[in-house]
C-alpha cells in the first residue's frame, strides 16, 4: 500500500513535469532538444550556488533565473536566424545546443553523478504511527508542479499573452499580419521553456541524481506525452502527461526501470494507431 | 492612368488613399514585380487582375510587408511605409487577407477574432500616417474590445452561433467570413484581399462579393482586390489594373476594361 502510494505520487510528479514540457511546446512549436540540456545545466548552477552560499532557496531562484536567461539568449542568438527556414533547421540547432550544453557541463562540473539536496526533510511523514511513504519534500514537489502546470494551462488558454503565443506558434504569417510581434513572442516562449526546465530539474534531481545526461529521458517522455494527448490540446497535454507519468512509475516500480522506455514507446504506438491525432486532438486527421 | 481623386467618390478620405510608386519586389533572383505604380482611392474597389504568375499576390505581399520591396514607395495618406514589417503595416492601417481562407484552424472562432485586435496594442514606429477622418483610433480597453467583438458578431451572424467552435469546423464561406471579420477588427483603412472567392460555391462567392462592395460603400474602406475570376471582380470594382509579368499593362475604369475585348482575350481569359 505504501509502495503503491509512493509510485502514484512519483508518477503524478513526473507526469505533471511531462505535461509542463508538452505545454511549453505549444509556445514555440519547435521540437526543442535543448530544453533538457538547459534544465540539466541550470540544475548544476543551482548545486554550485547552494554549495557556495549554503542556501537552498538561493540556488532555487538563481536556477530559475538562469533558465529564463539561457532560453531567451539561445532564441535571440542561434534560433532566430532559423525562423524563416524549414522547421527542421531549428530542430537541428537545438540538438547542437544539447550537445554543447552536455559537453560544457562535463567540462565545468564533471561527469560523475551528483546528488542534489532537497528543500525539506525527505523522511517519510506519518499519520500516528502509520508511515505514508511520502515526505514533506514530496508534497512540496507535487504542489509546485501542480500549481505550475495548471497555471501554464490556464495562461495559455485564457490570457491575451497566451492567445498571442498560440497564434504565433500555430500560424506565424497570420499572426504577423494581425500585428503580433512573432519574433518577440517566440523569445518569451523560449524563456518560459528555460524556466519550466529549470524548475523541473531542481524538483526532480533530489530523487534521480544529476549528471550531464540526466534530463534527457524526462524531456523525451514530455514530448511523448504531448503526442499522446494531442499536440494542440492543453487538456491533452495534462492528461497525456499524467497518464504516461503514472503508468511509467508503476512499470518502473513493480516491473523494473529498464522497461519504462519500452512501455512508453508501446503506449505511444497504441495511441497513435487508434487516434492518430492523439487522445484529445480536436482537428480531424486529413486522409489523403 | 486615372488618379485616386477621379476614382474615389466626392468627399472621400484622402488619408486612406493608397499609392504605389515604381514598386519592385521578388524572391531570390526572380523579379516578380517590376516597377508597378497604381493608386487605390478611399471608398473604392481596385481590382488587380492578370494570369497566374503576373505578380498579383506579390503585389499584396509587398504592400503588407510580407516581403520587402527592393525599390519603390508604398504611400498611405502621403506617408511612405515601404520596407515596414507586417506588424507595423497593420498598425498603420493596412490589413492583408492572404489567399486560402487563412483562419487559424486550431483556435476557436472567438480566439481568431481576438487575434484581429492584437494590433491595437503597441505604437506605430516611423513616419506618422495622417490621421483619418471620422472617429479616432479605438481606446485599448476591455469594454472597447467587447464592443468591437459584438459588432463583428452583429455583422457576421453565423459566426456568433459558432464562437466557441474551432475554426477548423467552419465551412468555406464561414471561414472567408471569419478572416474578413478578423481583418476588420484591426480597424484598417486599406483592405488587401487575395482571391476571396477561391474555392467557394457560386452562391457563397456572390455573398462574399456583396460584402466587399458593402465594405467599400458603407465603411469607406480602400479595397485592393486580387482575383483570378476577372469577370466577377470587374463587376464590382470601380477601377481595374491588369498585370502581366510583373508590369502594369492596363489601368482604367472597371467598365472600360470589361468592354475591351482584345485585353480580355489576351490577359483576362473571358
Amino acid at each position: 500500500m505504501v509502495e503503491f502510494l509512493q509510485f502514484t505520487l512519483s508518477g503524478i510528479v513526473f507526469g505533471m513535469i511531462y505535461a509542463a514540457v508538452a505545454l511549453i511546446w505549444r509556445g514555440t512549436r519547435l521540437l526543442n532538444y535543448a530544453q533538457g540540456g538547459m534544465a540539466m545545466f541550470t540544475t548544476y548552477v543551482a548545486i554550485e550556488v547552494i554549495y557556495r552560499t549554503g542556501s537552498y532557496w538561493a540556488g532555487f531562484v538563481v536556477a530559475l533565473a538562469a533558465g529564463i536567461v539561457l532560453g531567451a539568449a539561445f532564441q535571440l542568438t542561434v534560433i532566430r536566424p532559423t525562423m524563416n527556414k524549414p522547421p527542421l533547421n531549428g530542430v537541428i540547432v537545438t540538438i547542437g545546443l544539447l550537445t554543447l550544453l552536455e559537453g560544457l557541463a562535463g567540462i565545468l562540473f564533471g561527469g560523475q553523478y551528483r546528488s542534489f539536496p532537497a528543500a525539506f526533510s525527505v523522511t517519510g511523514l506519518k499519520i500516528g504511527t502509520t508511515p505514508l511513504g511520502v515526505s514533506r519534500f514530496d508534497v512540496f514537489t507535487a504542489a509546485a508542479v501542480l500549481v505550475t502546470t495548471l497555471a501554464l494551462a490556464v495562461a495559455f488558454k485564457y490570457t491575451t499573452a497566451g492567445l498571442r503565443m498560440r497564434a504565433a506558434a500555430f500560424n506565424a504569417t497570420i499572426a504577423r499580419l494581425s500585428g503580433i510581434r512573432v519574433a518577440r513572442v517566440l523569445t518569451v516562449g523560449w524563456a518560459l521553456a528555460g524556466l519550466i526546465g529549470a524548475l523541473a530539474g531542481v524538483l526532480v534531481s533530489p530523487s534521480t541524481f544529476l549528471y550531464p545526461n540526466s534530463m534527457d529521458t524526462i524531456f523525451v517522455f514530455g514530448f511523448t506525452a504531448a503526442v499522446i494527448g494531442g499536440l494542440d490540446s492543453p487538456v491533452g497535454a495534462v492528461v497525456g502527461g499524467l497518464l504516461l507519468g503514472i503508468a511509467l512509475s508503476y512499470v518502473g516500480g513493480y516491473l523494473g526501470s529498464d522497461l519504462t522506455a519500452v512501455v512508453a514507446l508501446g503506449v505511444l504506438v497504441v495511441v497513435l494507431m487508434i487516434r492518430p491525432g492523439g487522445l484529445f486532438s480536436a482537428t480531424r486527421v486529413r486522409r489523403v | 492612368m486615372s488618379s485616386a481623386a477621379e476614382v474615389a467618390p466626392a468627399g472621400a478620405d484622402e488619408s486612406s488613399t493608397l499609392v504605389l510608386e515604381g514598386l519592385v519586389a521578388g524572391y531570390g533572383g526572380v523579379i516578380a514585380l517590376d516597377g508597378v505604380s497604381l493608386s487605390a482611392g478611399a471608398a473604392a474597389i481596385t481590382a488587380v487582375l492578370g494570369a497566374n504568375g503576373a505578380g498579383k499576390t506579390t503585389l499584396l505581399r509587398a504592400v503588407s510587408g510580407m516581403i520587402r520591396p527592393r525599390r519603390g514607395r508604398v504611400l498611405l495618406g502621403g506617408a511612405d511605409l515601404a520596407g515596414r514589417n507586417p506588424e507595423q503595416m497593420v498598425r498603420a492601417g493596412i490589413a492583408h487577407v492572404p489567399e486560402g481562407q487563412g483562419v487559424i484552424a486550431e483556435l476557436t472562432v472567438e480566439e481568431n477574432l481576438r487575434v484581429g485586435m492584437m494590433s491595437w496594442r503597441g505604437a506605430l514606429r516611423g513616419p506618422a500616417v495622417p490621421a483619418r477622418a471620422g472617429p479616432a483610433r479605438a481606446a485599448n480597453s476591455r469594454a472597447e474590445r467587447t464592443a468591437a467583438l459584438d459588432e463583428a458578431y452583429e455583422r457576421f451572424k453565423p459566426l456568433a452561433d459558432r464562437r466557441r467552435k474551432l475554426a477548423a469546423t467552419l465551412s468555406g464561406g464561414e471561414r472567408q467570413m471569419l478572416v474578413i471579420a478578423r481583418a476588420l477588427l484591426a480597424r484598417p483603412r486599406v483592405l488587401l484581399l487575395d482571391e476571396p472567392s477561391l474555392g467557394l460555391a457560386p452562391r457563397v462567392m456572390t455573398q462574399v462579393m456583396d460584402l466587399v462592395v458593402q465594405l467599400s460603400r458603407e465603411n469607406g474602406l480602400t479595397i485592393v482586390l486580387v482575383e483570378q475570376n476577372a469577370r466577377a471582380a470587374l463587376a464590382i470594382a470601380d477601377h481595374g489594373v491588369v498585370l502581366n509579368l510583373g508590369r502594369v499593362v492596363a489601368s482604367a475604369d472597371a467598365r472600360t476594361l470589361a468592354a475591351d475585348v482584345t485585353l480580355r482575350h489576351h490577359y483576362l481569359g473571358f
